[in-house]
């Protein structure tokens, strides 16, 4: 069980990007069942993961060009790609 | 000329929805404004290859897509990003053993209180700019962004393994730096 925590918590952010295999999946859950701090880092690593998104969602949710930028890119189309 | 080909009538009708994608990769205005100028005009002149199987809005955000992979590749290319001054930072909180050297601790807020915290958005805002620059490139982009991992390795040309190596990194470190910045804040008050 050489690297075992460091492994582990290898596998639960792979987990985050990635399907892990069978294996893998054993493996880890095996793991977090005996260790709590990896538990913890597991957990930790998903409430990042899951602030991050909603972060995102709200973030930019509503965002619109201002008009001055809107003005700026009718004028360079109007200039470049006119029909 | 048929109607679709108006690229004024692109940016009335999905201006907005580019420019947040844009701004969730880019959190940058004018270059964000930049890259849906370029998109815009690559389309108009390129509108041709718009088969119509797909709509509008979706070939157009293709385009924008591939324009933002393209700058964020030059980014790297001319900031000579490499991995070799990147060590590997995960070895500070292992022992030779791979156990843990400082145990981490118990994390009490959930993420809907995280994300309504302003000071929260900072704090991580500044945590995440610690992290070396590759892993920063990389959780921003799978983590803000939410780009798949293909366009991640596309964009930062590394191998998939890689990725998953560089962003393990990158959560074992905002994980500690979010420790010691927020959540070790309840135990001392
Ligand atoms: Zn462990």
């Amino acid at each position: 069980m050489k690297h075992a925590c460091r492994q582990a918590t290898k596998l639960a952010s792979d987990a985050l990007d990635r399907r892990l295999t069978a294996w893998e999946l054993l493996s880890l859950r095996f793991h977090l069942l005996l260790c709590s701090n990896c538990r913890q880092c597991d957990k930790s690593m998903k409430i990042i993961h899951e602030t991050a998104e909603l972060i995102r969602h709200s973030q930019y949710g509503d965002l619109k060009l201002s008009d001055e930028q809107r003005r700026h890119l009718l004028e360079v189309l109007d200039k470049e790609a006119h029909c | 000329m048929s109607e679709t080909v108006n690229p004024q009538q692109w940016l009335q009708e999905h201006g907005d929805y580019l420019y947040r994608y844009a701004m969730s990769r880019l959190h940058n205005e004018d270059l964000a404004s930049d890259m849906l100028q370029e998109t815009l005009l690559a389309a108009w002149k390129g509108h041709r290859n718009f088969k119509g199987d797909s709509t509008i809005r979706t070939w157009l955000i293709g385009i924008l897509k591939h324009k933002i992979i393209d700058h964020i590749r030059k980014e790297i290319r001319n900031r000579n990003l490499s991995d070799a001054i990147e060590h590997d930072p995960t070895s500070a909180y292992f022992d030779s053993d791979g156990s843990w050297s400082e145990a981490p601790r118990a994390w009490k807020e959930n993420p809907e209180d995280l994300c309504r915290s302003g000071q929260f958005h900072g704090v991580l805002d500044s945590c995440i700019d610690k992290l070396p620059e590759k892993q920063r490139l990389v959780f921003r982009m799978r983590e803000l962004s939410n780009d798949d991992t293909e366009t991640v390795c596309k964009a930062c040309d590394v191998t998939s393994t890689h990725l998953h190596v560089l962003l393990h990194r990158a959560r074992l470190g905002l994980r500690k730096c979010l420790e010691i910045k927020w959540f070790g804040k309840d135990e001392r008050s």
